[in-house]
Parts: C-alpha cells; structure tokens; sequence
C-alpha cells in the first residue's frame, strides 16, 4: 500500500548546521501523524518541506508515490493550516475559503455547497459574511481550516495550529480535530512542541530532536517504551539514576543499594555483570510505602525534601541515595519526613 | 508556476530565480538611462569630449584645473557651504525641542501633531518662498506694517530683509523646519522609556537624563536631520534666485548661469556640477556609515 | 514623576511648539488674508476685501493652461513612478538577494542628488541625443524624482504584510499574478494611493528640474516663477497661491487620515 507521505532522507541544511538531517518517514493514509519536539528541532522545516515552501538539499519527498520534491506548493496536492491562520483580511469568511476552488475555477454552483458543508463540519454556519477581524481566536482557527480542507487536499499540514488559544480552548479544538479527522478520513500531518497534545490527538508520533528523528511509534510506545534518554524525558516527566548491576538473574538486573534499597530492572540480552545502566522510571509509577515493605521489586529509602499540590495529585519530591526522585501520592508524607519509595520492576527500564 | 520561487522556496534544486531580475529590471533600467547616463554625460562635458560648440574638441582636464585655481567658484562654493551650515544647525536646533516634545511628553495626539507640523513642507516649495517675498519686501508686508504703525517711518523701509543673504537663510529655514523634525522625532520615538526611569532612579536629574542618556542616543536622529536639510541647500538656487539679490547668490545660482543664454559655457558647468555631486555623495556616504555603525 | 519632562519643561516646550506652528502657517495666512485684498500691492494698511483676483486668475486663460500641463505632467509621471515602484519594492522586501544594499542604495540615489545637478544633466542628455524638450522629458525627469519617495512608502508596507498570506495563497494554488492581485495589491493599495498622491505633488510642485527640461508648454511652477516677476501679476499669483496651498493641505491631511483608516480597517494596528 502506498504510504499518502513518504519522506526519504530529505536534509535542509542553514548556514553549515543541517536543521533536518536525513529525516526519513512514512505516513498513511488517514492516519493522524504528529511532528513532536523542542523548538529548533526541524519539525516546522520538515513540514513546510512536505508542503513545498522548503526544497530539500538532499532526498526526495513523495505524495501518494509521486515525486514532489520539485514541484511548487501551489501544485501539489496539499494544503497547510498556518499558525497564525493567515488568513485574508480582506476578505469576508466565505471569500476565504471559495479561494482555493476559485483558483481551480470550481463552478459556482459546484463551490456553493461545498463551502456551506465546510462551515457545518466546522462549526461555522453563519459566519459566512463576517470578516477575520471580526472574528474570536477561535473562530480564526475554523475558518483556517476550513479553507484549506474545502479543497479535498490528500493530506492537511498543521503547523501549531493551537498555539495562540489559552488552555480551556485548546483542549476542546484538539477534541475538535481529532473528531473532523475521523469524519473526514484526510490524513493530517500535525507539528507541535506540547508532547500532551500530541499525545491526546495522534495515531502516531516522531518525536524529533536536533533534525533527528528520534523515534516513531503510536503513543503508547512513545511514552512507555522511548527509544532514546531524549525521548523519554521529553515526554511526560521521568526519574532517571545510574546503577551497577551487580546481578543478573532471570532477565533483570538487580542493584543492591545500601540501607536496604535495591533496584531491580528488565534488561536487553548482552549487558554484562557489573554493567552500569542508566535506569527511569516515570514519577506515576512510583509509590510511597511502608519502610520494610515488599509489596514491589524496587525499593529506596530517602526524606522528603518538598511537596508540590497540584490539583488531581500531589508530587512528593525526595532525596534518596539514587539522586532527586519524584512521585505521586494521595497523602503525601509531611517535609524532611523520611519516607520510603517503591516501583514494579516492570515499570522502570533501562535508556540507551 | 515555473520558475524559481526566489525567497519563498528555498534550496539547492530550485530553479534559477527569474523573477527578481524581472522586477528590477525596468527601475534599474530607467535609472540607468536617465540618471547615470546623464550624469555621465556631464563627465564628458566636463572634460570636453563633449561639448556645445561644432568646433573640435578634445580631452582636457584645463576646465577642472581653472576650477581649483581660479579662486572664485571655490569661494562661492564655501560661501554656499557656510550659509547652508548656519540654516541646518539653526534649524536642527529649533526642531529638536519639537520633536522632543512631541515623541517624549506623553501628548495623545502625537501623530496629529505631528502631521500638523510637517503639513507645510508638503506644500508647494515655491508658494511659500513667493509668501515671503510678498512680507519682506521694500513695500512688503512688515515694512508696510512698521510704516503704518509709525515704527519706521514711510520711505524709510528695512532693505536689508529681502534680496539679501538673510532673506535667504530665513527662507531657507522656514522650507526646511518642519520636514527636519521627522528623523529626530522617529530617534527620539524609538527611544526606551524605561532607561530615562533607570537614569532617574539612579539619581539623575532631568537635564543630566537629558544629556547623558537621551541626547547621545538621538545622535543618528540627528545626524539625519542635518544631512537631509544640509545637503539639498548648499545647490539650491531657486530660493536665492527669488529673494536673494545680488549678496545671496549661490552656487547653484552659478551653475545656472553657466548654462544660460547669456554666456554659456558648458564645460565649466559640467565642472561645477560634478565637483558639488562629488561632495554630496563623499558626504552622504561617510555619515551613511557612521549612522549604520551606530 | 515624568524622567522627561518636568510640568514647566512641558509648558515652556509646548509654548515652543505653538509659536513654531504659528510661524510656519503665518506666511499662508498672510497670503489668504491679502488674496483678498482690494490693492495691487500687498502692503499694510488693508485696502478692503474684493473677489476681484480670485475672478482674474480664473479668467487667465495661460494660467489655467499651465495648471492643465502640470496636471498632465503630475499624473504621468506618478503613474510612472508608482509602476516601478511597486516592482522594485516587491523585490527589495520580498526577494533576498545579493547586492541588495547596492541596489537600494541607486534606486534611493536621487534623494541625494541636488535637483541643479540632475536638472543639468537631463538637459545635458536630451541635447547630446537630440530629443527637443517638451512635456514628455519633464515627465521622465519627474519619474526618476519620484521614484523613491513610492519606494520608502511601498517598501515598509510590504514588509509590515504578513509573508504567511502570501504562502497561504500559494498553498491553495494561486499562482504568483494570481497571488499578486487577489493579497498583494488589495492590502497595499491604500500605500499605493499614498505614494501616488506624494508622487503628483511632488510633480505639480516641481521647478527646479523642470525648468531646465520644459519645452513651450509651461508647467504651472515655471508660470508662477516667470510671474513673479511683473508686479503686475503678483495679486492673482497670491489668489493662486492661496487655492494650491488650501488644496495641498486638504489633500495632505485627507490622504494620511484615510489611509491609516483604510489600514485599520483592514486589521492592521496604528497608533493614533
């Protein structure tokens, strides 16, 4: 099957530093793809590259199996919602979007419907008339998108589209999206540097690091098995410290700490005895516990050095003789407590 | 669309940019034709490759030789300098507090204002000139007004205001305020509130703010100001040619001469030209950089 | 406490300020004032009012034919300059390319060139080829007078437009003539009136240039010169005189109102 995007080694190289550097994917169809990382990462490059506002100094970008990789934006089958929506202020709502099919020259009657459609799936009936100006945020984003989706592209480019709403309203258009998506069936390429977003909304994720794809995989994956130490700690929050395993037993390697603390962790085939391993395991899965316990494989002892509210939970932070590790708890221990920290084996693992 | 995409599209496989060649080009092209190549001409005149009469010529430097040797266009050209540098600074200093006024007083209406100011200069240049020379004339506004009020007496008018250097100077720097106050004002705009707050709550006062942080730093402003009213007025010759008479004439006004019906000699008014091209640009092209280091 | 002004700063500044104003428009009243005047000579004491110059120069058919010629002139020549303006400014803020500061450096060059001079060397040119002066070599001459005053005002506002339109049109096909006419020009059109009112002043105001180029048809600048010369003229050149200021005002004062109006409505922010 033909993957709707494929990028093969495309490089973008600024000045000496390659911004994207031999970036190679695979998107399919009707398939929610995001572009995760830090700022500076490539993700926006490998975007406008795919739409065709960037040529690639190197590699080839296909659409539907079809070399693009010298054919301008405006005749590629593509269409980018853009951060700050662009659109044309000027011209009314119903302007904005009749612009792509009247530059394909769309019969009237045949734009009509399309575009009154388009506002439905949008939420925007109505609005027709009004211009940009007068329009919320919000309503700014809808029409962006219904501009560009009215045109039937085979795959919508999103370029942090939510970045300019405040928190309730992301929330909600990232619900939204995610919806239209699915009703429509396009394929949406979809940039962004908030990893919960991406989380919440993707089929898959790259996440990208320094014009490097660092990993690719459904959502899951990413959070629960990253590929790479960059991975892990870019998304959601993650407690990281070095051991010596001291014994290999099943599988796992187990860390005997001193005053009673041990460190038990699944390890790949090939790591030797004595091997130092760099081990994290994320602060949910963390659990406070009574001193002596053994209801869980890991376990360590530390005082508490702060607690932080936040709402749903609350993060302890405690110094241990692994380093800073922070958790969750429900009723969080008082602080310079001592207090004793304890995780599943299989819920820590080892970054490379 | 073929074609390369210039900016928008940018990278090794883009094809060469054909479009910006193509806008440049008809601009460049009338200027080429109607600025270089006339100024270029005025070269061959200067040194006689060119030249108005049919008789045979040749290349010769002998009209920029008299030019430096002969002293008279040189004191005329100093003259023009030194009356030009006089209007400039005067003007300069009077626009200045305006401009300050108006880009530091917290006034709401700065920008009417300031249209309100500069709304003359968009005028017509030789209306407001002819306005002077209707006031200060033998019979003009203020002698006729002093004759009636019995401040001088009929007959006995002050000559000196009009056809005379002062007559132009004045001119001169009534054309020129208001569009002078505009760089000043834009330097002066531009400035950071904040560090006149910071001087302040070190200990300054008002006037050491005034000149230890916002006038050093309205520096380029006023550079550009001076240089805007400078350099137009040291070849003007409308102005003097109106209201300057016999003392307030010009360089300019000799160029002119020079190519008159009265007794033309274009090779000389090819040298006068250029020589005062040549300042301008020397000038405009030390405090360009001066400005751009800043 | 204001670190800029002190109240008395403020006061002796705006007094400043309004004595300024008032020396500059003065002379324009003084000339209104005397438009009126029942007197062939503008001189104090006033001799009554009368509508007698302000009948004259409308019945002067030569000074009706030479503001018909600068009118001509003026629009021709701003036409011209806009066109090459709205190319060349395209691409200094749109195209990066190499020798950019040179070649905004010529296209802002004849700012700097004192109007003797260039005046000179048109002359000059149109002698050596053998083109007779006439109106068409006032217009080329006014065209390259006013081609960088439509540059410094297109070139800003280009660059203030959000390059993302553009792309956004790109991206659903437009081509680039495409673009240009459907984004481009609509946004920047109140900065093309701008500039072509700039241009047709500065046109219609011109004399230096022009009378070194002018053929036998007068431009009204080079009429109103010649005229100041016969006392006799000197009451309806000042009736003139009042009419082309009050308009140039008007029009001055309009035209930057309407278009900060037009960019605002447009969703461009200006300060007020």
């Amino acid at each position: 099957m033909t993957a709707a995007i494929s990028l093969e080694a495309v490089v973008k190289r600024y000045g000496g530093a390659a911004a994207v550097n031999e970036v190679t994917l695979s998107i399919g169809e009707g398939e929610f793809f995001s572009l995760l990382g830090p700022s500076g990462c490539g993700k926006t490059t490998t975007l406008r590259m795919i739409a065709g506002f960037v040529a690639p100094d190197a590699g080839r970008v296909l659409l539907q199996g079809t070399d693009v990789t010298n054919t301008p934006p405006n005749r590629r089958n593509v269409n980018m919602v853009f951060q700050q929506y662009a659109l044309f202020p000027h011209m009314s709502v119903y302007d904005n979007i009749a612009f792509g099919l009247s530059v394909k020259r769309v019969p009237r009657d045949e734009r009509d419907p399309r575009i009154l459609e388009m506002l439905k799936v949008v939420s925007l009936e109505g609005m027709e008339k009004r211009r940009p100006g007068q329009l919320s945020g919000g309503q700014q984003q809808r029409v962006a998108l219904a501009r560009a989706l009215v045109n039937r592209p085979a795959a919508l480019l999103l370029d942090e589209p939510l970045g300019a709403l405040d928190v309730k309203l992301r929330k909600q258009m990232q619900l939204e999206l995610k919806r239209i998506q699915h009703e429509l069936g396009t394929t949406f390429v979809y940039v962004t540097h908030d990893q919960e977003e991406a989380l919440a909304m993707s089929d898959r994720i790259a996440v990208m690091n320094g014009g490097l794809v660092e990993h690719v995989g459904s959502p899951r994956e990413v959070y629960e098995r990253p590929s790479t130490a960059f991975v892990a700690d870019f998304i959601g929050s993650l407690n990281a410290f070095d051991v010596i395993a001291a014994e290999l037993v099943g599988g796992y390697a187990v860390a005997q700490l001193d005053r009673g603390g041990r460190v038990v962790v699944r390890i790949a085939d090939g790591v030797a005895k004595g091997a130092q391993l760099r081990v994290a395991v994320r602060p949910e899965r963390v659990h406070v516990v009574e001193p002596g316990s053994e209801e869980h494989g890991s376990v360590v002892s530390g005082t508490v050095v702060d607690t932080v509210y936040l709402g749903m939970y609350t993060q302890v932070h405690a110094d241990t003789q692994l380093g800073r590790i922070v958790c969750h708890a429900e009723n969080p221990p008082r602080p310079n407590s001592s207090v004793t920290l304890a995780w599943d084996a299989d819920d820590a693992y080892v970054v490379g | 669309m073929g074609g390369g995409e210039g900016r928008l599209t940018a990278g090794r496989r883009a094809r060469p940019d054909l479009t910006t060649p193509g806008l440049l080009a008809p601009p460049l092209a009338w200027l080429a034709i109607f600025f270089l190549v006339p100024i270029g001409i005025v070269a061959l005149y200067s040194v006689n490759v060119l030249d108005l009469l049919p008789e045979p010529h040749a290349f010769t430097w002998s009209a920029w030789h008299s030019f430096f040797s002969n002293s008279i266009y040189l004191t005329l050209f100093w003259k023009s300098v030194k009356m030009s540098l006089i209007v400039s600074a005067l003007v300069v200093a009077v626009a200045y507090p305006l401009a300050y006024y108006l880009a530091l007083s917290g006034t709401p209406r700065k920008y009417v204002l300031l249209l309100v100011l500069i709304a003359p200069f968009l005028t017509s240049y030789l209306l407001r000139v002819l306005a002077w020379k209707v006031i200060l004339g033998d019979q003009g506004v203020v002698n006729t007004f002093l004759f009636w009020t019995g401040i001088r007496s009929a007959g006995h008018p002050i000559s000196a205001l009009l056809y005379s250097r002062f007559a132009v100077m004045l001119v001169l720097g009534y054309v020129w305020l208001p569009f002078v106050a505009l760089p000043i004002f834009v330097s002066l705009e531009s400035l950071d509130t904040r560090l006149l707050e910071a001087a302040s709550d070190l200990g300054a006062s008002r006037w050491q703010t005034f000149r230890r942080v916002t006038l050093p730093l309205s520096i380029p402003g006023v550079i550009a100001a001076f240089l805007f009213v400078f350099i137009p007025t040291v070849g003007e010759f409308i102005t003097p040619s109106l209201v300057g008479g016999a003392s307030g004439y010009m360089y300019g006004n000799q160029i002119v001469d020079l190519f008159g019906t009265g007794f033309p000699d274009w090779e000389t008014g090819s040298v006068l030209s250029l020589f005062l091209l040549g300042v301008v640009a020397a000038l405009t092209v030390v405090f360009s950089r001066f400005m751009r280091v800043r | 406490m204001d670190a800029a002004l002190s109240r008395n700063g403020r006061l002796l500044l705006r007094a400043l300020f309004v004595l300024v104003v008032v020396f500059l428009y003065a002379p324009i009243v003084i000339l209104l004032i005397f438009s009126f005047n029942n007197s062939q000579i503008p001189s104090f004491p006033l001799s009554g009012f009368t509508l007698h110059w302000y009948h004259e120069f409308l019945r002067n058919t030569d000074l009706r034919a030479a503001i018909q010629t600068s009118a001509i002139v003026a629009a021709l020549s701003s036409i011209g300059a806009v066109a090459l303006g709205v190319v060349a400014s395209i691409a200094l803020a749109r195209r990066r390319f190499r020798g950019q500061a040179v070649v905004s450096a010529l296209l802002l060059a004849p700012l700097v060139v004192p109007f003797v001079v260039f005046g000179i060397s048109l002359l000059l040119l149109f002698h050596t080829i053998g083109i007779p002066r006439s109106i068409l070599t006032v217009v080329i001459g006014h065209i390259v007078i006013s081609l960088p005053y439509t540059i410094l005002v297109l070139v800003p506002r280009l660059a203030q437009l959000d390059a993302s339109l553009e792309e956004a049109a790109y991206d659903l096909g437009a081509g680039r003539l495409r673009t240009f006419r459907s984004v481009t020009f609509p946004l920047i059109f109140p900065a093309i009136v701008s500039a072509f009112l700039i241009a047709f002043t500065t046109s219609f105001d011109e004399y230096a240039v022009a009378s070194f180029v002018v053929g036998t048809r007068e431009t009204f600048p080079i009429y109103l010169y010649s005229a100041l010369r016969f006392p006799s003229q000197l009451p309806q050149v000042i009736a003139v005189a009042v009419v082309v200021l009050m308009i140039s005002l008007l029009v001055v004062v309009g035209a930057e109102l309407g278009r900060r109006a037009a960019e605002r409505r447009l969703g461009e922010i200006e300060p007020t």
